[in-house]
């Protein structure tokens, strides 16, 4: 019966979005308790042990509430775009080989199809923040676009230094090359380095996540695109937000730390692993930075990361002629 | 340079922050030690004989810099002495405004307004706010609860250092030296 491609298909993607959502709500978790170690508090303590049920009672209560739409709003567009949020988010994780066998689909344009749904993320945030007829959320989504597409380019030139180290387009095949010839983040020396840093960065900045995250700028624009959302509809925005970032972890963990190659524990575990380090960070850096203004951070994407990212795939390119 | 450097520093301040004991204490299940020497609320005393303390001066009333303090006054006879003497007829300090600066515990004549150590509970009217005489009362009956502090003990710790005596044979040697009187300005000092 699996052998059925619809069949194996349904069951793959049940399995992975309910694990993926159960991992979302205890990462907002994870992440509130981390921010509260880092500013010396102590984060959520009273909903369950150690408040692990704090998801539970924030979903309860998104739920309760009552999903306004603005009067003006545009209806059709205001309802979904969320649940577009969140499938974008999620379909990346499709293509991404958690282990060598449990794979969505090993596609031959894999890392195309992953850069591809991360780049669309822009469109739901702008249909957002235009359905909303609200001027802080339209502000929000200019910016969202302009900061989608502007480091779309530095992302994907960063992704392809590992295609063209591996010679191929797929994400499975990618781990396998790096199975055998160790991770790209280790080498070829600097260039695999620079890559996954300049890849990680643009994620962050793909995923709107502080120090990137202007479109938010909630001191200037209330809550950016977000800002007449309110209930389950913004919850959706919200958990959309963190499967990004754990998938792009996911995805730079593929590309250039290896996925699920390592010694001794079993391959779901290397993937988990590397994921989660990836999404810690991640969280690490939003509780420490600030965030950049517009200008700066167009001037840090056009004036350093691209021709950086150029100059990676350039020597990346030459390195698959002279190595050995 | 600069930026990169910065970057570094910030992301190495958040992690020993998140290394330390988090300095959050869960208030219901742990409770802060207070200081031994706090002062949180108002209360009036009684003396020995259970006479009231307040004469009705209403020197606190003047004193106080946000006006909460309300007293009015009356003459009557001591149930102890049997002798005619000032009494309050009615005292209220109004913690909504009140500034907790002491002044009135100062100034008083009689060490009758003095400080207590618990803080009043939040309530849910305005007038849960408001110390009334009764509520005064109550707050000083049970001495445990006094603070440290009251007209003369305090009245102790600000008087001014004594003048030292300008020594008589210095005056009469050199009056043109230092014609300004000597102990005006080191008694400023000393206060």
């Amino acid at each position: 019966m699996m052998e059925n491609p619809w069949i194996s298909g349904l069951v793959y993607s049940a399995v992975l979005v309910t694990v993926l959502m159960t991992a979302i709500a205890w990462i907002s978790w994870f992440e509130r308790k981390v921010a509260g170690r880092m500013q010396s508090r102590l984060g959520p303590t009273l909903v369950g042990p150690f408040g692990l049920f704090q998801p539970l009672a924030d979903a309860l209560k998104a739920l309760q509430k009552e999903g306004i739409v603005p009067k003006d709003a545009d209806p059709f567009l205001y309802r979904f775009a969320p649940p577009l949020t969140m499938a974008l988010a999620l379909g990346t994780a499709a293509v991404i080989p958690f282990t060598p066998h449990f794979l969505g689909s090993d596609l031959d344009i894999g890392v195309l199809y992953a850069l591809a749904l991360s780049g669309m993320m822009a469109f739901p945030i702008w249909i957002a923040s235009w359905a909303s007829n609200n001027k802080y959320a339209l502000i929000g989504g200019m910016r969202m676009v302009a900061q989608g597409i502007s480091y779309e380019i530095p992302m994907v030139l960063a992704a392809l230094v590992p295609v063209v180290l591996s010679g191929s387009l797929s994400l499975g095949d990618i781990v396998e090359y790096q199975h055998v010839n160790g991770w790209f983040v280790l080498w070829p020396p600097g260039v695999g380095l620079g890559a996954f840093m300049l890849f990680f960065t643009t994620a962050l900045a793909e995923g709107n996540r502080i120090p990137f995250d202007i479109p938010e700028a909630e001191s200037e624009l209330v809550a950016g695109p977000t800002t007449e959302y309110t209930a389950i509809n913004w919850t959706i925005f919200a958990a959309s937000e963190y499967g990004h970032s754990v998938i792009t972890s996911a995805l730079a963990s593929t590309l250039f730390l290896g996925g699920w190659s390592g010694p001794w524990l079993p391959p779901l575990a290397w993937m988990v692993i590397k994921t989660s380090v990836l999404f810690v960070t991640i969280t690490w850096i939003r509780w420490s930075l600030l965030r950049l203004r517009s200008d700066q951070l167009m001037a840090l994407c056009w004036k350093y990361l691209v021709p950086f990212a150029l100059m990676l795939l350039l020597v990346a390119g030459i390195w698959t002629h002279v190595r050995p | 340079m600069g930026y990169l450097t910065a970057t570094v520093q910030s992301l190495y301040t958040t992690l020993r922050e998140s290394l330390r004991t988090p300095s959050t204490i869960e208030y219901p299940k742990v409770k802060r030690v207070r200081a031994p020497r706090i002062r949180a609320s108002f209360a009036l005393t009684r003396d020995a004989q259970g006479d009231e303390n307040c004469i009705g001066c209403k020197k606190c009333e003047k004193v106080c810099p946000s006006e909460v303090i309300a007293v009015t006054m009356a003459k009557k006879p001591s149930p102890v002495t049997t002798k005619a003497r000032g009494y309050a007829t009615d005292f209220t300090l109004n913690l909504q405004a009140c500034i907790v600066c002491e002044l009135c515990v100062q100034v008083c004549p009689t060490d009758a307004i003095i400080m207590v150590k618990d803080q009043e509970k939040p309530g849910y009217e305005r007038e849960d706010l408001t110390l009334t005489m009764d509520r005064l009362y109550r707050n000083g009956e049970s001495k445990e609860r006094w603070a440290w502090s009251n007209a003369t003990i305090l009245g102790e710790h600000q008087k001014p250092p004594e003048a030292p005596k300008p020594p008589a044979p210095a005056v009469a040697a050199a009056p043109a030296a230092a014609p300004a009187p000597v102990p005006a300005p080191e008694k400023k000092e000393g206060a």
